[in-house]
């Protein structure tokens, strides 16, 4: 096989691997801040903010997974 | 690839020659057109001018013409001061209040006035260039392109640091390195982590979160409705099967909706992490 592909498949398992935690965590966030707005409807503003901070946060590892599979 | 041409050839569609996957998608033997290489879909074909090593293309000008776009919003909107606004003008005034009060304000505190103009101005021509990848006859979101996020966070780094100097002196980098609040044995751990996330991690994440996202949009929208419009075209010359463009279609557009949403929300999100970055320099206790 020749050496590019076997270099894309491999970046593609790799940014496959990296977008698992931040999965797990956007779930975990995004989750929380559910509970919290059913439980405090009057914060919701507030939580719906810091959600997707965390979110935004959260992220950032699942991106430089993205674009080290184009770098690759 | 074998089918090269394929529409081109055809002679019924002349704009399809201008889709970069009708060239080199092979609708005998493939599911989906996918391109040689994903870099043609982002990159301008043919300079219109040049000014000396300065190259005037699409990119060039549909990144002055959103500037113009979102100057134009502002200027019109609030232009001037009416008893009952016109429902354009209430859209704006909106949107500025919401930038000033529920980012600027709410995020940074009462000094988040100073930054207000800043964060208007990206989160206006950033929402402009989001949505310029999901309106018909420009189809391409310029902050898909690395340079403009690049240039973006870089001025929001400079903003932090320049504001976390004049505001805490040299306490602003000790307190990142040496953090006061955590048990000793672990400071320079911590102090490192810290360090290497505030300086470098944050104004980088900060572009490709942005990049990132459109470019994926981009790609998403040009391979499925590119491929539904291609296959759905070949039917005469394969036959039913390609009539699996009607699927890649309507897929595409579910997430031409999807894009609209990513659209707003990159642009709030890259504001609003703007403006913790600088309150983060402006109040580096919390």
């Amino acid at each position: 096989m020749e050496l590019e592909v076997i270099k894309g498949a491999i970046a593609l398992i790799g940014y496959g691997l990296g977008a698992v935690g931040p999965g797990i965590g956007i779930g975990i966030v995004v989750g929380n801040a559910i509970t919290a707005m059913a439980r405090q409807p009057e914060m919701a503003g507030q939580v719906r903010t810091t959600m997707f901070l965390g979110i935004a946060f959260t992220e950032a590892l699942a991106l430089i997974g993205f674009v080290l599979f184009f770098i690759a | 690839m074998g089918g090269g041409g394929c529409l081109a050839g055809q002679g019924k569609e002349p704009r399809l020659d201008r889709l970069i996957l009708a060239s080199e998608c092979d609708v005998k033997n493939e599911l989906i057109c996918a391109p040689a290489n994903v870099n043609d879909l982002f990159v301008a074909h043919g300079d219109w001018f040049h000014i000396g090593d300065f190259a005037f293309n699409r990119t060039t000008f549909l990144i002055l013409l959103a500037a113009v776009v979102s100057i134009a919003l502002l200027y019109f909107g609030l232009r001037r001061e009416r008893l009952v606004p016109t429902k354009f003008e209430t859209a704006i005034e909106g949107l500025v209040t919401f930038v000033r009060k529920d980012v600027a304000v709410d995020i940074i505190g009462p000094e988040g006035v100073r930054y207000a103009p800043y964060l208007l101005a990206l989160f206006i021509f950033i929402l402009v260039g989001n949505l310029f990848g999901i309106t018909p006859l420009i189809n391409y979101p310029i902050t898909s392109r690395m340079a403009l996020p690049v240039f973006m966070s870089i001025i929001t780094y400079l903003i932090f640091v320049v504001v976390g100097f004049a505001k805490n002196g040299f306490h602003f980098v000790s307190d990142i390195v040496w953090p006061k609040s955590v048990p000793i044995g672990l400071r320079p751990l911590v102090g490192l982590i810290e360090f290497v996330s505030t300086f470098f991690l944050r104004p980088l994440t900060l572009a490709v979160r942005l990049f990132a996202n459109l470019v994926a949009g981009h790609l998403m929208l040009t391979l499925l409705l590119g491929s539904g419009v291609i296959f759905v075209l070949a039917v005469p010359e394969v036959g039913l099967k390609s009539l699996v463009g009607v699927a890649w279609f309507g897929f595409g557009l579910g997430i031409y909706l999807f894009e609209m949403v990513v659209a707003v929300l990159q642009a709030y999100i890259f504001t609003l992490l703007s403006a913790v970055y600088i309150q983060l320099s402006v109040h580096p206790q919390h």
